[in-house]
């Protein structure tokens, strides 16, 4: 029981950091209404720009951090500009298709200035709490309480402002945004910034976490987020907090009792699963509106 | 030709496969992430069935796409109410469970003193019935075109065919074709193992040239490349698929021009064609310009075309 | 004085024709009602001079600015709110959030909460839901909500898309009752409608759209005694 619980606690501790990646998917997915394969990629980027500073200039955590939040963002509204603002409407595969090239196409530039197969990244924190019977890792403490932060801010930017008014418009019903005078095209390039500044601090948590990144760490930050966002429910924040910490259970709990070979397995069946039983996700009742656009063809 | 160019021609082919079954599920509206699965699968049973049952190349290709088709039937099922985002999904999950399965998957025999089969994520060595039968590069990659021509004429085929139309409006609106009659799930699952099969013939053609096979060969890169050949190539023809793993693998990748950053060109390149052709170089409305300027050309072409119209 | 004119409109989807070359004009303080079958141009008229879709050629002016091809905000921007066909509420907003979206271009923030509280004077019921989505509304109370959500952007001219489509008689009526009521407090309106025995109790001027073109421009009186409208539009009842 004991285990148990332990395995619960790294889980949701992990699961924040997938959490913050799945918010940043529900959120372009809500206003545009397509798939950017190229997220996990651009945050990618913004993590290597913070590698940068921290092996050439010796950078501060905080200054790391910034590198690595603008670099996602410039990296993200590049895709956004390439792939979704200059692709037809109504071409959602053709912008699915678009982030993928995108994809490669950052992989490959990273991979070039940096050849090696990992670099190292500032940690944050180098402690551990003991409660009870339980552990608890400092940088994981962090990670949660950073991502609980951000999320708090991220729903007073949406609940309580203009703009936040703004960007729910636009993922409800875009032409009935545009007939209220809302300035769709700024909105979708400013939720694309949102979410990769959301996407650069959650990089930057589990870079700083695991002390050390990868080119391949795109490709796995675009699966966790979407994995993520789709247990949830597509579209909805809640589901994406939900769905993260979910999947952080899911994967404590399976290397623990399973192995870590079966990690990823046991994820990916929970995931058929779900998309088979409960395909609105955890939320399936709120976000049944956003499920009716996910289905509709892409 | 050379070994270099023989080797560029076979991997151009094997890859068509697997593009050619994205494009088929394409065509009835599907996007799939995992049409590697099936390329995997029939990678392993083939491999299995000629280099630990000593089975013949022949038998072992045709297990091989048969236990693909059977995996398609079966994931045919659960994935037939997902719509969408959520079919991409679906079948990126069930490719990555395919995967991850062939990572702790051991079943192995001893052959000669030595130890033949899948060996977790070790991969599984030794599928050697090509290069023991003296079967040489030239002829393979013939054996492989061979075959991919077989499919392309079965695509053509279809194409002419009521079932190419079912397959068409399906993909164009699932509720009014099913208002007019069809019935959505049978042609779904058909597609949905016709495109199995097809992947399926790649996979083992593929086993059986690389001798070796690893499970991570088959991740969800193989996929969402063969996914997007469809579309840089076109939506409108079988061909499309072709032109886009052509032109990747067998244009950037084989003749080294951008070495080292190929993806950065590649890319980019395909971001600004899919600005300017969504639905690909030989998208719907290109072929049907093709069509109707090859019938002002070549008047004698048309009449055979309509002889040859299935009569239905 | 016509405060919206609308001059040889071309409006395309493609290379169908939707629109070809309508002109007409609405007078300051009355209703104009736009009457058609389905499929006639009437939706797509009302989105070409919302600027969401862009016309090929032709003018549309506005208090003597040009509008065409311009975009939806600053037609919003300069007075012209449109009540959508369908209504088009936002379904996961609160009907307040959904007042708050239709006043997003206005400046003077001060003077929204107001505004709404006499949009709740004129619907209770909308007052009784504030704090309820929107898409668990009636179809009425989501009509009522969109009208409001138009007028929250304090419109000179309130263009009303099919405003009657899919509802109950006895809500037909009241929407109709209060399109008059806007009207008498000195709202200009321009109404697309279908339904033009309802439409012939509150307009002032009438024009026929057929496909793509406008086939009859005269008041209800005139229209009344045209034989052949009378037989396609207003049925045996007139």
């Amino acid at each position: 029981m004991v285990d148990f619980i332990q395995n619960t606690l790294d889980g949701i501790f992990i699961g924040s950091s997938y959490a913050l990646l799945a918010i940043g998917f529900t959120l372009i997915f809500g206003v545009m209404r397509r798939l950017n394969l190229s997220y996990g990629p651009s945050i990618m980027l913004g993590v290597f720009a913070g590698t940068l500073l921290y092996i050439q200039l010796n950078a501060g955590l905080l200054v790391v951090g910034l590198a690595t939040v603008v670099g996602a963002v410039l990296a993200g509204l590049y895709v956004e500009r390439i792939c979704f603002w200059a692709v037809r409407r109504g071409a959602a595969l053709a912008s699915m298709v678009s982030s993928f090239a995108i994809w490669m196409q950052l992989e490959e530039a990273v991979t070039i200035v940096f050849p090696d197969r990992t670099y190292p990244f500032p940690p944050l924190a180098d402690f551990t709490l003991k409660l009870g019977p339980f552990w608890v890792r400092g940088e994981h403490l962090i990670m949660f309480i950073c991502a609980s932060l951000l999320t708090i801010l991220l729903h007073l930017l949406l609940y309580r402002t203009r703009f936040g008014l703004a960007i729910r418009a636009v993922s409800e019903n875009p032409t009935a945004a545009k007939f209220m005078g809302i300035n769709t095209g700024l909105v979708v390039m400013f939720a694309f910034a949102l979410a990769s500044v959301i996407g650069g601090v959650a990089g930057y948590l589990i870079a700083s976490t695991d002390q050390q990144v990868t080119p391949l760490f795109g490709l796995w930050a675009t699966f966790k987020g979407l994995i993520a966002m789709t247990l949830g429910g597509m579209g909805s924040i809640p589901g994406a907090i939900a769905g993260g910490l979910l999947l952080g259970v899911i994967e404590a709990q399976s290397v623990w009792y399973l192995g870590t070979e079966y990690r990823d397995l046991v994820a990916y069946a929970v995931l058929f699963a779900f998309l088979v039983f409960r395909p609105g996700g955890l939320f399936a009742q709120k976000s049944a509106m956003q499920s009716r656009l996910a289905a509709r063809r892409v | 030709m050379d070994d270099h160019l023989i080797q560029v021609f076979s991997n151009v082919g094997m890859i068509s496969f697997i593009a050619l079954s994205a494009y088929v599920l394409l065509l009835t509206g599907e996007i799939s992430f995992g049409q590697q699965a099936f390329f995997a699968i029939s990678a392993y049973a083939s491999g299995i069935a000629t280099a630990m049952w000593g089975w013949a190349f022949w038998p072992g290709l045709v297990w091989g796409a048969a236990v693909a088709g059977a995996a398609a039937f079966l994931l045919a099922w659960p994935t037939l109410r997902m719509r969408g985002l959520y079919f991409a999904i679906g079948t990126l999950a069930f490719a990555e469970m395919v995967r991850l399965i062939f990572e702790i998957f051991r079943y192995q025999v001893e052959i000669e003193g030595e130890l033949v089969g899948p060996d977790g994520s070790e991969g599984f060595r030794g599928i050697r019935y090509i290069f023991e039968s003296d079967i040489s590069a030239t002829q393979y990659m013939l054996i492989i075109y061979l075959l991919l021509s077989a499919v392309l004429a079965f695509l053509f085929a279809i194409e002419r065919t009521r079932l190419g139309a079912i397959f068409r409006m399906l993909g164009e609106d699932e509720l009014l074709a099913e208002m007019q009659g069809v019935n959505r799930t049978y042609y779904k699952v058909m597609a949905t193992v016709i495109a199995g099969v097809i992947a399926g013939i790649g996979g083992a053609l593929y086993a059986h040239m690389n001798t070796y096979i690893e499970p991570k060969i088959f991740n969800v890169m193989l996929g969402v490349h063969s996914l997007a050949y469809g579309l840089i190539g076109g939506l409108g023809t079988a061909f499309g698929p072709l032109i886009g793993v052509g032109l990747d693998i067998g244009l950037l990748e084989s003749t080294r021009i951008f070495t080292g950053y190929r993806m950065v060109v590649f890319g980019g390149l395909v971001a600004l064609l899919l600005i300017f052709r969504p639905r690909g170089l030989l998208d719907e409305a290109a072929v049907h310009a093709i069509k109707s300027l090859w019938r002002r050309f070549l008047p004698a072409a048309q009449t055979q075309r309509s002889n040859n119209r299935a009569p239905d | 004085m016509a405060v919206l004119e609308i001059n040889d409109i071309v409006t395309a989807y493609g290379k169908i024709e939707a629109l070809k070359g309508v002109s007409l004009s609405v007078a300051e303080g009355k209703i104009t009602c736009l009457l058609g079958p389905n499929g006639a141009g009437k939706t797509t008229l009302m989105m070409t001079i919302s600027g969401i879709l862009k016309p090929q050629r032709g003018a549309i002016r506005f208090n003597g600015q040009d509008l065409a091809g311009k975009p939806a905000r600053t037609v919003v921007g300069q007075g012209v709110a449109l009540v959508p066909e369908n209504r088009l509420v936002f379904p996961e907003m609160t009907v307040e959030e959904n007042l708050k979206a239709g006043a997003y271009l206005r400046r003077d923030a001060g003077k929204v909460p107001s505004d709404i509280a006499s949009v709740y004077e004129r619907f209770p019921r909308l007052q009784e839901r504030r704090e309820q989505y929107a898409g668990t509304l009636s179809g009425g109370e989501q009509q009522m909500l969109a009208i409001s959500r138009a007028l929250m952007a304090r419109p000179k001219l309130l263009l009303m898309d099919e405003p009657s489509l899919g509802l109950a008689p006895l809500i037909v009526e009241d929407i109709f009752r209060i399109v008059r009521e806007l009207n008498n407090e000195g709202t200009t309106i321009f109404l697309v409608e279908q339904n033009a025995h309802m439409a012939l109790q509150v307009a002032h001027h009438f024009y026929l759209i057929e496909q793509g073109k406008i086939v009859f421009d005269g008041s209800p009186d005139e229209m009344e005694e045209d034989e052949v409208i009378k037989r396609a539009y207003l049925g045996s009842k007139v």
